[in-house]
């Protein structure tokens, strides 16, 4: 019994609704009406921002509630959840899942390193930032940007 | 002299003429005039067989001075001439598609001179209306086809022991057939069929299943028969294509002709346990020869199992036949005959095609390990649409013909399992559901044929420098090709000749009734018809197509590549095999297949924690053949050495030898 007095101890733990970003919606964003299917693409990050995207979509943060959600295929997604600088091996990949993206679509550049190469610019490796290899349509800096931060962008584009 | 008895006449003349032009003339005018004989013979024989089959004439002839003591007997009733249609169906595109196919190796006299003969026999054995006649064109047939098949044993080291397990395999069975025969002839006191059929009821009962067994054996080991199969699948792949596709299209189902005239035809039927053996053999093969086919990665020994599964599901038929008519189920057994025999012909012309296209697949690339070839719709895009072709047909999916004799078999046996006694309804749904079981894995074993040979990348350089065939190979596979689809939309056309066809065999009544664009199984109450359903197929094509353009006509489109998972390159060593593509199959039967895996891992000089390479092999050996043939072959081995020590040499010896058995046969005859 004691599992269950715990689980009525402890009660509700998600975080209170988090405010949504300010600043301009997208036109394609808009045309998703509050549903965005996200395609993770990790484009030679360090895992950082996999694990801040990890924690919000989990129980805690819980991005779905806002009606974003992530997706196995890029044939399946709304947006692209770039991170990491894009590195050599990377940018065709990149370019590929943008590709293979259907219109309408949105490239989201997830940490420092996805907005401007952070610490990593001008490195061997690095062919440049996501919005050198494919179009941005918006930028959590952050390194890594916290889950509150993410899920704030992601509502300012569900608009929910 | 009939129609059918002149054409028959043009098809054996045409048949000598060929002969000895492919002796006597030189090289190029050989092959011209081999193969226009061929294609003579394999008209008059589809003039004859629907002659025959249209009019229900028998075509009758003696010659008592050709052969001593015998005679020569010709007795083509509508069941023999259902097989002369059968093969003249498959030796006319055949000799076209030799005309294109038979370069440089394949010129030489024996090869070109014996095509036309061994197309002739394929046509009289079910001619003969006699059994001296019949043994004697059986083994010419056998004969013939044994060149043939050594044809190429130059090139090929595997050609040579192809063929003396084929020459070994048709030899016994040959002598089987013949002390059925010597059985049959004896106990009635003639030797033509027709006496035989007369007196056949005053054979005892022990005689008559003598001579059913052996009849069984020796017709069945033609047929490729579990557990007489072992020389198909080496013979097959060995000959050059255009006798396989005759020795697979039109020789096998003589196996199952032989078993029809004896057991059905002039025995008249017997006891429940001939059908229910007969049915169990069928079964067998059926099972066994899929199960191979699907983990086979050659072409030629997929589809020479793939014979064997199709022969046991002739016999599934044949069996039911035999075993309804022995309950007293007439109208019923006349379906399962007519069901049969359908599926004889059905088979006699997709194997033909298929065989004929895998022949055009080696040759243009060399190889006929699916493992190597892919890409070749693009590369060889006749060649590999006729392959597609033959498949589907093959496989059973409409509108092409293998749906249509799947379809009358299944609807017998279902038919049957709802009847009185318990015979049936214990057989005949063990045997639905082997039927259903192999008619699915034939889908999947050739899903694997198509996909990993006509699509894909090609996986090696010979595939990747493919060219297309010769006209004429391509002309003789399309011909089977339309046959293919025309036998499927409107199979009522032979309705007539194959209810003529039973009931030469003993059935009584109109097994099968047909419309315009339907075929009826009278005695089964089953109606089908191929043209509406082809039609309906048609339409919800064009439906689907047109509603998906209507709906998506006004939306912006982009073309973009497949997606692949963001993969910079692509290799043919990345796509899936046809190994790995049975695999979990393989796995799932693994009691019956018995797969050998090995790996052998090869560490590093410095340390056994580093290793070098890794190897891995997988073999799927044929189990009878394994345990069965290779033990016996062993013994005989044995006994070979241990014989030589007789011969030493001496002629001392010798005479000692002549002495002591002149001394025997003194003591004995005395």
């Amino acid at each position: 019994m004691s599992l269950f007095d715990k689980i009525r101890k402890v009660g509700r733990i998600a975080e209170a609704p988090i405010v949504s970003a300010a600043g301009p919606v997208p036109e394609a964003a808009r045309r998703l009406r509050g549903s965005l299917q996200i395609r993770a693409v990790d484009a030679g990050s360090c895992n950082g921002c996999e694990l801040e995207i990890g924690s919000a979509f989990g129980p805690h943060y819980d991005a779905e509630r806002y009606g974003a959600r992530l997706v196995a295929s890029p044939r399946h997604a709304d947006a692209l959840l770039v991170t990491g600088p894009v590195t050599h091996n990377m940018a065709t990949p990149l370019r590929k899942t943008f590709e293979a993206t259907p219109a309408p679509k949105l490239v989201i550049a997830v940490g420092d390193c996805a907005c401007d190469c952070g610490v990593f610019k001008g490195a061997y490796g690095v062919a440049g930032a996501v919005k050198d290899l494919v179009p941005v349509d918006a930028e959590i800096p952050g390194c890594p940007p916290e889950p509150a931060v993410i899920v704030a962008e992601l509502r300012r584009l569900t608009g929910r | 002299v009939t129609l059918a008895g002149t054409a028959l006449g043009l098809a054996s003349a045409a048949a000598l003429v060929g002969c000895v032009a492919g002796f006597v003339l030189p090289r190029r005018s050989r092959v011209v005039v081999a193969t226009l004989a061929t294609a003579l013979v394999g008209t008059g024989a589809t003039a004859a067989g629907l002659g025959v089959l249209l009019t229900g004439d028998h075509v009758t002839a003696r010659w008592p001075e050709i052969l001593p003591l015998a005679g020569v007997t010709i007795d083509l009733d509508p069941l023999g001439a259902w097989f002369v249609l059968a093969a003249g169906a498959v030796i006319v595109p055949v000799a076209v598609y030799a005309y294109g196919y038979c370069d440089h190796a394949l010129t030489g006299r024996a090869v070109q001179g014996l095509l036309p003969v061994f197309a002739a026999t394929l046509v009289l054995v079910p001619a003969a209306g006699s059994m001296s006649t019949f043994l004697v064109l059986w083994e010419l047939m056998a004969m013939s086809s044994l060149v043939l098949v050594a044809a190429e044993h130059g090139d090929r080291p595997a050609v040579r022991q192809a063929t003396v397990w084929y020459g070994v395999m048709t030899q016994l069975g040959f002598v089987a057939i013949l002390i059925a025969f010597g059985l049959a002839a004896a106990g009635t006191g003639h030797e033509t069929f027709a006496a035989i059929r007369h007196d056949a009821p005053t054979l005892s009962a022990a005689r008559a299943s003598t001579i059913f067994v052996l009849a069984l054996a020796g017709f069945g080991s033609k047929a490729g028969l579990v557990p007489l199969h072992v020389w198909l699948p080496r013979a097959h792949p060995e000959a050059p294509s255009h006798v396989s596709a005759l020795m697979s299209g039109a020789m096998v189902s003589l196996g199952a002709y032989g078993v029809v005239r004896v057991a059905i035809d002039l025995l008249g039927g017997g006891p429940r346990w001939w059908g229910v053996l007969v049915l169990a053999l069928g079964v067998a093969s059926a099972l066994f020869g899929i199960l191979h086919a699907l983990v086979a990665s050659d072409l030629k020994v997929l589809l020479a199992y793939s014979t064997t599964e199709n022969m046991g599901l002739v016999f599934v038929g044949i069996g039911a036949a035999v075993l309804l008519a022995a309950v007293h189920e007439p109208a019923l057994a006349g379906v399962a005959l007519a069901a049969a025999l359908l599926w004889v012909l059905n088979h006699a012309v997709f194997k033909a095609l298929l065989f004929l296209a895998a022949g055009s697949i080696a040759r243009s690339t060399g190889t006929r390990d699916l493992d190597r070839l892919g890409g070749l719709m693009k590369r060889l895009p006749v060649t590999a649409t006729m392959f597609t072709v033959g498949a589907l047909a093959i496989a059973g999916l409409p509108p092409l013909n293998g749906f249509v004799s799947e379809w009358a078999l299944f609807q017998t046996l279902v038919r049957a399992g709802g009847r009185p006694p318990d015979v049936l309804g214990l057989t005949m749904p063990m045997a639905v559901g082997a039927v259903a079981l192999t008619a699915g894995l034939a889908a999947a074993t050739f899903v694997k044929a198509i996909g990993t040979g006509m699509l894909a990348m090609p996986r090696s350089p010979e595939a990747e420098r493919a060219v297309e065939s010769p006209v004429p190979m391509l002309a003789g596979m399309s011909v089977l090709a339309s046959a293919c689809l025309v036998l499927g939309l409107v199979p009522g056309l032979l309705a007539s000749g194959l209810g003529r066809a039973v009931r030469a065999a003993g059935g009584r009544g109109e097994p099968l009734g047909s419309g315009v664009a339907e075929l009826r199984l009278a005695g089964a109450r089953g109606v089908i018809s191929p043209v509406l359903l082809a039609v309906a197929l048609l339409v919800g094509l064009v439906l689907v197509l047109g509603v998906a353009r209507a709906l998506g006509g006004s939306r912006a489109r982009r073309r973009a590549e497949n997606w692949g998972c963001g993969r910079v390159l692509q290799t043919a060593r990345m796509e899936y095999t046809a190994i790995s593509f049975a695999e979990p199959l393989q796995r799932v039967f693994s009691d019956v297949l018995h797969p050998q895996h090995d790996i052998d891992v090869t560490h590093a000089a410095e340390s056994r924690w580093y290793v070098e390479a890794v190897q891995y092999r997988a073999s799927i050996a044929d189990g009878i053949d394994e345990r069965a043939y290779q033990p016996a072959v062993g013994a005989l081995r044995w006994w070979g050495e241990r014989a030589r020590a007789l011969q030493n040499g001496s002629v001392h010896r010798y005479l000692a030898y002549g002495f002591g058995a002149l001394l025997v046969v003194l003591v004995v005859a005395r």
